[in-house]
C-alpha cells in the first residue's frame, strides 16, 4: 500500500436547472479548464477513464458514456462506466482510486455529469425514487425528500435539535454559494434575492416534507465535473504544486430502505444494538472511519485534524446527521456544534465553501466529483481563483474531507485530501 | 501486464456425460417454476388511457436568438412486474392478508419480506411465510407537501415507517384518518385495506389508520406550525387539474 494516489487537476461546469450544453460538451469544457490549470495534461495522458453517471432515465440514452468518451476522441482507452446513487460521483473516484493504488494506471480521468432538466422537477424527483425499493417505498407516494424527512424528524426529536437548527446548513451553503459563479444559487434565485439568505426565508419557503421545506432540499440540475486521478511520481512532474494526496479512502453500504435498519445484523454487531436505526447514516460512520484510519486521523481528533470539507448536504438536515457519522460531534453537543457554527467560514471545520448541492446544485454523477476538486482548490489555494472573492477561501487548509452520499444513506463514501 | 505466452493444452474429446444422479437440493435454493400460466387476469383492469407507444416525438421549439433546438420527446413502457417467489405477499395484498417471512432459525420476522435470513452465519436460511396480525405503531413519520408526479394531487398526506406484528423492520405506507398535524411518534395503527375491487396486488392496497380508540393529543406549537405549513400545500392542490 506504499503507492500514494493524488488528484491532479480538474474542473466542473455551472450546475443550472436548465442548462444548454450537452454532456461531452460539459466535459470537453472541464477538460479545458484542467489544462489552464496544468498546462502538461494532455488528452493523450488518459490511460483509463471513470465515467460517473447516474441515471439514463433523465436522458433516455442508455450507455451514454459511450457517447462522451467516443466524441472526446478517445477510441481505444479502456473505460467503463460507475452508477451508484447520489454516491455514484464518490465511487467512480474510488474506482480510480483503487485503480492508481493497483499499480495498473497512472493517470485516470473521472468525468461525470447529469441531465436532470430534461424532464419536469416532480418527474425527476420520481425517477430518483426509482433509486428505492419500487415494491415498497416508491409506489406509496414516496420521493426522497420524503424519506430524508422520515429520518430527519426522528434524528431532530432524539437529539434536541430544532427546524432552524437545520435551517442553519441551507443558509450557509446558499450564502457559500454566492462567491462561486459557477453555482446553481448564484446564477439562479440569487439574482432575485441579491441578499443572503436567512433563516426565516427557509423557514417561510413551502413544506417539501416536514420538518424540511424548500430550501432545506438541494436543486435539481444539469451539469458535468471533471478531474484528474494520477499517481504521485506523475503529479509531482507534471502538476507541481497543483496536487493533494488521497491519503484516505473509504466506502461502505447499508439498507436501501430506511426501514430495514432498525435491527439489521450487520450493524449490531458492529456498532451495538439500536444503530443505525432510521437516524445515523451507519455507512457514513463506517466509510468515515476506514478513511479515518488510513490516514491516520483519530476518531475524535477529527474535527481538529480536518480544515476544510465538502459533503453531501442533499437535505439541511443530512447535513447535520453527516457531522455526528463523522465524529466531529455527538449526541451531547451536537446542538451547540451546530448553534456556534463551528461549521461556517471563519468556525473550525468551514464545511461546503464551494456551495454544497443546496448552493452549488446536485447533478447527481457530477456532484462527488465537484466537491472532490471544491476541497482540491482550497488545498492547493487555487479557491481565490474560481470563486468570485476570497470570501470562501479557508487560507492554509492542509487537510480536506470530501463526502458522497447516496440513497437513504445506502452507499456513501469519505475520502481524507492533503497537500502533499 | 506480459503477454500470456502459455501453449494451450492439448484438447481432449470430452467424455459422455453420465446420467446425472438425483441430487439433493439444497433447501435454501429459490425454486424457479418451469412455466407459468397466468389463468385469472385482470390486464387492463386499472389500465385507463394509458397507451404504450414507444419513441413519440410530440413536438419541438426553436430559438431564433440563441440558435438553440429543444425537442418534445415521449416516452412510454409498460412493464411486466414478476413477482415470483414474492407472489405470496402479492395475493396476500389482493385477499386483503398481510403477510410477511419468519427465518425458522433465529425467528426474525420481516415485513416487507426478506427471502433469506439476513444474519450472514446463517448462510442465506430461507424464511418461511408467515400471515401477520393487521396492527403496528408507527416509528417515524412526515408530513409531505410534495411528491412524485403521480401522488401530488393526494398532498399533504403523511408517510408513516410502521413495525408490523413485532417485525424487526419498518414498512412506509400512508397514514390516514388523522389531520397531517396529528400522527406521533410509538402511536398504534392498524391495517385498512382498499375495496376488493380496486386492489392492484401492490403496497398501495392497503394504508393504516391509527388504531380502535387512538385519539390525538391536544393542538401544540409544534402542531400548529405543521398546520401552518400545510395550509398552502392544501390551496395548491385545489389549482391541480
Ligand atoms: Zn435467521
Amino acid at each position: 500500500m506504499s503507492r500514494r494516489v493524488c488528484l491532479a487537476g480538474g474542473a466542473a461546469t455551472p450546475f443550472d436547472y436548465p442548462m444548454h450544453l450537452e454532456p461531452e460538451s460539459m466535459i470537453a469544457n472541464c477538460i479545458v479548464e484542467t489544462q489552464h490549470d496544468i498546462p502538461d495534461f494532455h488528452l493523450r495522458n488518459l490511460q483509463f477513464m471513470v465515467y460517473s453517471h447516474f441515471s439514463v432515465h433523465f436522458g433516455k440514452q442508455l450507455a451514454p458514456e459511450w457517447i462522451v468518451h467516443d466524441h472526446l476522441g478517445l477510441v481505444g482507452v479502456p473505460h467503463f462506466r460507475i452508477e451508484n446513487g447520489g454516491n455514484t460521483g464518490g465511487s467512480a473516484l474510488y474506482a480510480a482510486f483503487l485503480a492508481v493504488k493497483s499499480g495498473m494506471f497512472d493517470v485516470i480521468g473521472v468525468a461525470g455529469w447529469e441531465t436532470m432538466d430534461n424532464v419536469s422537477q416532480s418527474q425527476g424527483s420520481e425517477f430518483i425514487a426509482l433509486a428505492s425499493d419500487t415494491r415498497y417505498e416508491a409506489l406509496a407516494g414516496g420521493i426522497y425528500p420524503i424519506y430524508y424527512a422520515a429520518m430527519a424528524h426522528k434524528f431532530m426529536k432524539e437529539n434536541g435539535l430544532t427546524e432552524e437548527d437545520f435551517a442553519l446548513a441551507a443558509v450557509k451553503n446558499r450564502n457559500n454559494a454566492v462567491d462561486n459563479e459557477k453555482s446553481q444559487w448564484y446564477r439562479g434565485e440569487y439574482q432575485q434575492y441579491k441578499r443572503d439568505l436567512t433563516i426565516d426565508d427557509v423557514m417561510k419557503s413551502r413544506l417539501m416534507s416536514y420538518p424540511l421545506k424548500r430550501y432545506d432540499c438541494c436543486l435539481m440540475s444539469r451539469g458535468g465535473a471533471f478531474c484528474l486521478i494520477t499517481s504521485e511520481e506523475w503529479a509531482k512532474k507534471h502538476a507541481d504544486g497543483r496536487y493533494v494526496v488521497i491519503d484516505g479512502a473509504g466506502l461502505s453500504s447499508c439498507t436501501i430502505r430506511a426501514g430495514d435498519r432498525l435491527n439489521f445484523p450487520g450493524w449490531t454487531e458492529m456498532y451495538g444494538e439500536g444503530y443505525p436505526d432510521m437516524t445515523e447514516f451507519a455507512a457514513c460512520r463506517k466509510s468515515g472511519e476506514d478513511a479515518y484510519d488510513m490516514a491516520g486521523i483519530e476518531y475524535d481528533k477529527a474535527l481538529k485534524s480536518i480544515d476544510v470539507a465538502e459533503i453531501h448536504d442533499a437535505f439541511s438536515s443530512s447535513e447535520v446527521q453527516i457531522y455526528k457519522a463523522l465524529h466531529w460531534c455527538n449526541k451531547d453537543n451536537i446542538r451547540e456544534f451546530v448553534r456556534e457554527k463551528r461549521t461556517f467560514m471563519g468556525g473550525d471545520l468551514p464545511v461546503n465553501p464551494g456551495g454544497g448541492l443546496m448552493g452549488y446544485g446536485h447533478p447527481v454523477g457530477a456532484t462527488g466529483i465537484m466537491s472532490a476538486v471544491e476541497c482540491y482548490y482550497q488545498l492547493t489555494d487555487l479557491t481565490p481563483k474560481k470563486h468570485r472573492s476570497s470570501k470562501t477561501y479557508v487560507k492554509n487548509a492542509n487537510t480536506g474531507l470530501v463526502n458522497s452520499h447516496a440513497g437513504t444513506g445506502t452507499s456513501i463514501s469519505n475520502f481524507i485530501f492533503r497537500r502533499p | 501486464m506480459s503477454k500470456k505466452t502459455q501453449k494451450a493444452p492439448e484438447k481432449k474429446p470430452a467424455p459422455r456425460p453420465e446420467p446425472a444422479p438425483k441430487k439433493a437440493v439444497d433447501p435454501r435454493m429459490h425454486p424457479i417454476p418451469l412455466k407459468v400460466e397466468y389463468d385469472d387476469k385482470h390486464t387492463n383492469d386499472f389500465r385507463g388511457d394509458v397507451k404504450e407507444v414507444g419513441f413519440h416525438f410530440a413536438g419541438y421549439e426553436w430559438s431564433s436568438k440563441e440558435q438553440q433546438l429543444l425537442i418534445d420527446l415521449h416516452y412510454d413502457q409498460l412493464y411486466y412486474w414478476k413477482l415470483a417467489e414474492l407472489s405470496k405477499m402479492g395475493r396476500g395484498f389482493l385477499d386483503g392478508e398481510l403477510w410477511g417471512t419468519q427465518c425458522p432459525r433465529c425467528g426474525d420476522k420481516f415485513f416487507p419480506p426478506r427471502v433469506n435470513c439476513w444474519r450472514l452465519d446463517e448462510e442465506l436460511q430461507r424464511t418461511d411465510w408467515v400471515r401477520l396480525e393487521p396492527q403496528g405503531h408507527v416509528h417515524t413519520f412526515t408530513i409531505a407537501g410534495w411528491s412524485g408526479k403521480s401522488s401530488l394531487k393526494r398532498l399533504p398526506f403523511v408517510l408513516a415507517y410502521v413495525v408490523v406484528d413485532g417485525c424487526k423492520t419498518a414498512i412506509a405506507n400512508e397514514l390516514r384518518g388523522v389531520k397531517p398535524w396529528d400522527p406521533e411518534f410509538k402511536m398504534p395503527v392498524k391495517v385498512v385495506w382498499a375495496p376488493k375491487e380496486e386492489r392492484r396486488g401492490v403496497i398501495t392496497d392497503f394504508h393504516f389508520e391509527p388504531a380502535d380508540g387512538w385519539k390525538p393529543g391536544p393542538m401544540n406549537p409544534e402542531k400548529e406550525r405543521i398546520k401552518e405549513l400545510c395550509a398552502p400545500v392544501y390551496e395548491w392542490v385545489k389549482t391541480l387539474k
